[in-house]
């Protein structure tokens, strides 16, 4: 009994510090009126409205299938962090350190959780679109986060396809020259595609596998270290942004359209 | 026709002084248009930064031995690995195949017992020769460029001179080496 | 029991196992037995028992225990899951419907809950989930990693990252230009005109099979059929040198299928009117193009005048003209694959002049 009182005492003393109160503005959110506050003074919680539909809680419509691929967003950011104090992406280096992210990091799992998270992030993306669509959540007035949707689908490939050089093996290399090699068969922007050797210049072409969007995309003519080094600033900067970026937007659309879709 | 005549005037200082709406919209448009140039100039200019000049690739041509290394009807693969190329010996030449499958880039493998290369990433088939029959590849392998070097008689292959079928190069002299 | 299995080896040859997949799966969708719990049961004790005998069998298993296609199982039954449980609930709203009655979902799409409780916990428990499932999967399974890259070999059989294999099987069919760039783009932007096409205000918001037959259909289509088991076929049938090989079947690397290509142009001119092809390309490939532009210019006229009527007049001549053909090119895709399968089809406009093959 006195162990209790003691512990709730602490418990008293701590609460009422400055510290305490100058981080958590509210206290248990056990009145309406806290639980509202809360959701209001938090800024990762105020993602949420205040009060949502008791439909669109529950598991049963939205599978968090989209709250499942936006964790799985942050615990691949988390991870590949991680990654990238040990991981240097050259031609030399890049095989080498996958080993000993393996065999000499303690906890050596991180690659472990980034690559099969990035799987688990693919599937899951494919599960929230497919509940969107079935329960029509695409409909007016939803069309346009659909398609902002749509982009972060293609992104969230886009990212598994540029992770996918990063290990510099075999399946890397071979998996990322047969997709780049699609780069080179665009229509007239690429050596290969049609009408590219039509397009020249007193006899000179202008469109050559020097010049066309699969050198654009992997600085040279073939995937070697300058193409490890682009998908490596593409994977780990630029396309996490602009993701990050639309999320902002999707979010904020799901909240403006209404909030989780329901019957009308 | 003096009241006109006056109020034409009017107009023509009061031009003076302020903008028409017309000359306005028209200096607007210059405007826009010169942000949209230089817009453009400066996406052209970032699209261009993402081609160098200067690459750091392997070289392209290599010396592969003497024509009597390579044995008639054989597909000599020793150079596979290393280039990327074939080189292949008949009754009458010896030409060099680069290995690159013409379909996505991939390493068709030799198959001695089937009589053929076969790419292991789409199953593109190709005959000794080069010329494709089977698979989704849209032309035939490429040839590089083979000549037998003056200064100490071996073959000298060079893969930054490609040869195509499809555009009737194979017959040209550096496509090959006569050997009969 | 290898009588069994070389027939399965048999009914999984592309052609059969392509045209069962689009039976079973558009049969399926209106046989409503199948989406209630007993059915779902059936559904996956057929699942689990099919994936039991399979491990038995030794060729199987070294294909199905490849560490990158171990996601691709957990991504089958996930996939299965949620269509069964999807398709459950929309005819459970269904029969509601029916009788005059809301959809489920209405009971309480009225009524509102504070975001916290209810639905922050929902939120916790399913990351605090997520997180142990991630965690032991990758303490129990090692993340895959091969050889260090060579650029001078290639392995056999070189696949894609498992989600793209779809893309690559496509990439058999049509020449690079369509199937990695034309193609994908339709994808994204057929995709994206969905709302815009979709005019049906019913079934917004809740789970219903009854209120959108034609859109579901079409949806599930392009999604189960086209993506999900050409992924199925190019892991699990898809072997050394891009060959077919069933489940069951050793991947032999010397496995002879002859597959010599023949394309429209010599079908007409060599094969039917017993002459050389032209020389001239536009009259060679004449017969091919015009074929495309039937199938692509007429043929939404004339379905818009005839089987599709009803749907011209609701959705307006834009709104049809660019559905139908996104519908069409959709469907162009297996009717290349059969083209393939059956006759060896290549091209059915094939100008080498401008690298221009469809």
């Amino acid at each position: 009994m006195s162990l209790e009182r003691h512990w709730k005492k602490i418990q008293q003393q701590v609460v009422e510090t400055q510290i305490w109160k100058s981080i958590f503005r509210v206290g248990i959110p056990n009145t309406n009126r806290k639980r509202v506050l809360a959701m209001l003074g938090n800024v990762v919680l105020h993602l949420h409205p205040v009060k949502t539909r008791k439909s669109g809680v529950k598991m049963r419509y939205t599978w968090c299938a989209g709250g499942m691929t936006f964790f799985l967003f942050l615990t691949l950011t988390f991870t590949g962090l991680l990654l990238m104090f040990y991981y240097r992406p050259t031609i030399e280096y890049a095989y080498g350190d996958m080993l000993d992210l393996r065999e000499q990091v303690p906890f050596g799992i991180m690659r472990e959780m980034h690559r099969w998270g990035a799987h688990a992030m693919v599937i899951s993306v494919w599960i929230h679109m497919f509940r969107v669509f079935m329960t029509g959540s695409y409909k007016p007035p939803r069309e346009f986060n659909w398609n902002v949707g749509v982009v972060l689908l293609v992104l969230t490939l886009l990212l598994s396809f540029t992770g996918y050089l990063l290990p510099w093996d075999q399946l890397a290399i071979w998996a990322i020259t047969v997709g780049s090699n699609m780069a080179r068969a665009t229509p007239l922007a690429g050596n290969e595609g049609p009408f590219a050797a039509q397009l020249a210049v007193n006899g000179v072409n202008l469109v050559t596998a020097g010049s066309d969007a699969r050198f654009g995309l992997l600085g040279g003519r073939i995937v070697g270290a300058n193409a490890l080094l682009r998908f490596y600033v593409l994977h780990c900067v630029f396309i996490p942004l602009v993701a990050a970026f639309l999320m902002a937007v999707h979010f904020w659309r799901v909240r403006k359209d209404g909030g989780i879709s329901g019957p009308l | 026709m003096t009241e006109t005549g006056s109020a034409g005037v009017a107009v023509a200082e009061n031009a003076a002084a302020a903008p028409t709406r017309r000359s306005f919209v028209n200096w607007l448009a210059v405007g826009w248009l010169a942000f949209a140039a230089g817009v453009g100039a400066f996406v052209t200019t970032m699209a261009r930064f993402l081609f160098p000049n200067v690459l750091f690739e392997p070289p392209s041509s290599f010396k592969a031995g003497y024509p009597a290394d390579y044995q008639v009807g054989e597909v000599d693969e020793r150079w596979k690995e290393k280039y990327q190329i074939w080189v292949v010996r008949n009754t009458e030449m010896i030409y060099a195949l680069i290995t690159v499958c013409t379909h996505l880039g991939c390493i068709p493998n030799w198959l001695p017992a089937q009589n053929k290369f076969k790419c292991p990433c789409h199953g593109s088939g190709y005959y000794r020769s080069g010329i494709n029959f089977e698979g989704p590849t849209p032309r035939p392998l490429e040839r590089a460029a083979i000549s037998i070097s003056p200064d100490d008689g071996q073959i000298f292959i060079d893969k930054a001179r490609k040869f195509l079928y499809e555009k009737g190069q194979w017959t040209d002299p550096a496509a090959f080496i006569k050997t009969t | 029991m290898n009588g069994l299995k070389s027939f399965i080896n048999w009914l999984a040859s592309p052609a059969i196992a392509v045209t069962l997949s689009m039976l079973s799966l558009v049969g399926a969708m209106f046989y409503k037995p199948i989406w209630t719990k007993k059915g779902g049961l059936v559904l996956f004790a057929t699942l689990v028992g099919g994936f039991a005998f399979s491990f038995t069998d030794p060729n199987f298993r070294i294909v199905a225990t490849m560490p990158d296609n171990v996601p691709i199982l957990g991504m089958l039954f996930l996939v299965g899951f949620f269509f069964w449980y999807a398709m459950y609930q929309a005819h459970l709203n269904d029969a509601r419907l029916s009788v005059g009655l809301p959809p489920l979902e209405k009971d309480d799409s009225d009524k509102k809950v504070f975001s916290w409780p209810d639905l922050v916990y929902v939120e916790l428990v399913s990351l605090i989930i997520c997180s142990i499932v991630l965690i032991v999967w990758s303490i129990v399974l090692k993340a895959p990693l091969e050889e260090p890259a060579n650029p001078g070999a290639a392995p056999n059989p070189a696949k894609a990252p498992w989600y793209f294999l779809g893309l690559q099987e496509l990439l058999v069919y049509f020449d690079p230009w369509m199937a990695g760039v034309v193609l994908p783009t339709l994808i994204i932007v057929g995709l994206m005109a969905i709302p815009y096409i979709d005019t049906n205000p019913r079934g917004n918001g809740y789970f219903s099979f009854r209120e959108r037959k034609w859109e579901i259909v079409m949806f599930c289509f392009g999604f189960i059929i086209l993506w999900v088991v050409l992924i199925i076929l190019g892991t699990f049938l898809r072997g050394p040198n891009w060959n077919f090989f069933g489940p069951y079947e050793y991947w032999d690397p010397n496995k002879l299928v002859p597959l010599n290509n023949v394309s429209v142009s010599e079908i007409f001119w060599v094969k039917w009117l017993k002459t050389a092809l032209p020389t001239f390309w536009l009259k060679r490939e004449l017969p091919g193009i015009l074929l495309v532009l039937f199938y692509l210019g007429a043929l939404p006229g004339l379905l818009g005048k005839t089987l599709f009527r009803r749907f011209y007049e609701k959705m307006g001549m834009v709104r049809f003209f660019v559905g139908v053909n996104l519908f069409l090119i959709m469907f162009a895709v297996p009717i290349k694959m059969y083209l393939r399968w059956i006759f060896n089809l290549k091209y059915i406009v094939n100008i080498q002049e401008f690298s221009f093959n469809i």
